[in-house]
């Protein structure tokens, strides 16, 4: 049984020497200048908030929100721990870059066949036990790839044994958790972190009552049509009757008098 | 001769040529040089004028048809048969506007056939574009006999008008479920973006704010497209069918005001409309075309009397609700999605020509099939059943 594997990300240590992007850009192919935001062209990015640096990519939700919007299926969370993209499903309707509660998932807007570009955890490495290439070029382990029930206990290890760190492991319990934590020794508000709009439930609770109530609606919905299309038939043939009744007893009063 | 083709020269054909012109450019645009060419679209706004205009007004604008097909084949409400058919039209070509915008709509449009095959059920958007697929095919179906009863080989229009007539309720029956069902759905493709859409506009319950703003959505557009007939397609139709319509969506658009309002309150959201945002603009120019201004006007007898004053009633609801799908899908995101949206020319100039290829088909299908009664008045019976008997006792 393959364990959930996951990134560890630690913002006290990184010093911003953007390895990691430059790494992600190497092993896919695209031009090494960095760039400012995430794009089809960069899955990963380093901002700068004040003197700290923090990593930008998909978090690799547990249950994720582009998961439950994909009409078509393309996006589905594997067993290891990535979010994978099926690029022979997607159809291209952009909903979850509309659901994605971090905004990560990109457009390649120029292309005359578009896909959805974003961090894939680098699902083939990690399927042959490799680390991600952004962990792997990290040269003070400020991201670490690894099983992600040790990385938590890596993660308390570091906050245990440094005051400096805030007590919180951001990601494990967060919109569900994910597959991606981060520590740091200065709040997370401070640093682009924005609350979750479902605290730590998932984002697709949001849409699943919403989707469960319908089968009820739509059988109490055909039911009462039904009784009322009933009702309003007898009515109409009951009137119908009557009708012809009122002038059959006319005719024979007509041919008596 | 030229002054002949000089009379056939008016203001709505040069219109409809200019539309036409720009639209097909704006086609091809898209199709043959992408997005980036055709759109103002980004990834902090991967959705915009298409989804808001093309799908989310056009489906909601459709909602006559089965609103007025479960009022006279359901409930009975025989009195509102004569415009059936016209709501039909109007939901069927609005329909077939959306499937053409959706082609518009998705990056790789040749796979448009792929929800039918992969299917996601928690996706909401899955179930859009599955009721989308089947409530069309409703729509088609109802539609069918105005087209069938023009055939002339006699033996095959009896057959199928009759066996139509006998699964009629049935599918009828379907499509109010269907279209009621992704009428909602609709705005519950917006319940996962919390967080994004503005509190003016995000409730638990959008999917239920959607639905109820759809039905007097499309009944004010049933009343102004019967209107315009009545006024240049020489159709003749008992008016007070129409002044009823008014009534009903004055009082649809009363109880979305209360849900409206109760929502509000319930998201504790009442205080973002007195900020001084434009989003609070946005909310209450919504406010005042969709709900104050018509709310007001149909109250008048006055005004539900008069064609034109109702007609310009309606148009105020049109205007309102598109206001509100605007907001939604674009206003109220864009602060939260840090864009910055205009559309660009050719996303106009591209639903229009879609919009105006269905306004011209509902032109040429009210001349030619029989849609709405014209002049010389037909007796009154002949859209009843049982020669008219049952209504009148």
């Amino acid at each position: 049984m393959a364990k959930e594997k996951a990134l560890l990300i630690d913002i006290k240590r990184c010093i911003g020497c953007l390895s990691c992007e430059t790494a992600c850009k190497q092993l896919h192919g695209f031009g090494a200048s960095p760039e400012p935001t995430l794009s089809d062209t960069a899955f990963t990015v380093v901002e700068q908030r004040g003197d700290k640096f923090v990593r930008k990519l998909c978090m690799h939700c547990g249950d994720p929100a582009c998961v439950s919007a994909c009409p078509v299926g393309a996006l589905g969370k594997s067993a290891l721990g990535p979010v994978e993209y099926d690029a022979g499903k997607c159809i291209g309707c952009r909903y979850c870059m509309l659901a994605c509660p971090y905004q990560v998932p990109r457009y390649q807007w120029t292309k005359l066949a578009p896909h959805v570009k974003k961090c894939d955890l680098c699902s083939d490495r990690v399927k042959t036990g490799k680390a991600t290439a952004c962990a792997e070029a990290c040269p003070v382990q400020a991201t670490v790839f690894g099983n992600r029930d040790e990385l938590i206990n890596e993660a308390w290890t570091r906050i245990r044994s440094d005051a400096s760190y805030v007590p919180h492991i951001w990601g494990v319990e967060e919109l569900g958790g994910g597959s991606v934590l981060f520590v740091s020794d200065v709040p997370f508000e401070g640093l682009g972190f924005k609350p979750a709009p479902t605290g730590n439930r998932p984002m697709t609770s949001l849409t699943e009552s919403a989707l469960g109530d319908s089968p009820k609606v739509v059988i109490m919905g055909g039911t009462v049509l039904s009784a009322l299309y009933w009702v309003t038939q007898r009515r109409r043939e009951v009137a119908l009757a009557e009708a012809e009744e009122k002038a059959a007893i006319n005719k024979i009063k007509k041919e008596r008098s | 001769m030229i002054a002949r083709i000089k009379s056939e020269i008016t203001l709505w054909r040069v219109i409809v040529a200019v539309i036409f012109i720009t639209g097909i450019y704006a086609t091809y645009i898209r199709f043959f040089e992408g997005f980036r060419a055709s759109t103002n679209l980004s990834d902090q706004m991967p959705w915009g004028l298409w989804v808001g205009l093309g799908t989310l007004c056009g489906v909601g604008l459709s909602a006559a048809g089965f609103g007025i097909s479960a009022a006279v084949y359901l409930l009975g409400m025989e009195r509102y048969r004569p415009i059936l058919r016209a709501a039909i039209l109007i939901s069927f070509l609005g329909y077939l506007t959306v499937c053409v915008g959706y082609l518009y709509e998705i990056g790789l449009p040749w796979r448009f056939w792929h929800p039918i095959v992969m299917w996601n059920h928690r996706s909401v958007l899955f179930d859009v574009c599955v009721c989308i697929i089947t409530y069309t095919a409703v729509l088609t179906f109802e539609f069918a006999p105005a087209v069938i009863e023009k055939l002339r080989w006699k033996p095959f229009r009896e057959t199928v008008l009759h066996y139509h007539h006998k699964i009629l309720i049935g599918v009828v029956l379907a499509g109010v479920l269907l279209s009621s069902m992704h009428q909602s759905y609709l705005g519950g493709l917006y319940l996962i973006a919390s967080g994004k859409l503005h509190p003016l506009w995000y409730s638990p319950y959008m999917h239920a704010m959607f639905y109820l703003s759809a039905i007097p959505a499309g009944l004010a557009l049933t009343v102004m497209a019967i209107y315009l007939c009545m006024r240049s397609l020489n159709v003749r139709i008992d008016f007070s069918i129409l002044s009823d319509c008014g009534r009903m969506i004055q009082l649809l658009l009363v109880v979305f005001a209360f849900f409206k309002v109760l929502d509000l309150i319930a998201n504790q959201a009442f205080g973002y409309a007195f900020q001084r945002t434009s989003e609070a603009g946005y909310f209450w120019l919504e406010v005042l075309l969709f709900l104050v201004i018509p709310i007001a006007l149909l109250s008048f007898e006055r005004v539900r009397s008069n064609p034109e004053r109702l007609y310009w009633a309606c148009a105020f609801v049109l205007a309102g609700f598109m206001v509100d799908r605007l907001n939604v899908s674009i206003n109220a995101l864009q602060t939260a999605m840090g864009a910055h949206y205009v559309p660009k020319w050719s996303e106009l100039a591209s639903s229009l020509l879609v919009i105006t290829a269905g306004v011209i088909a509902f032109r040429y299908a009210v001349m030619h099939l029989d849609i709405l009664p014209k002049a010389p008045p037909k007796p009154a019976e002949r859209w009843l059943s049982n020669g008219g008997l049952a209504a009148q006792a």
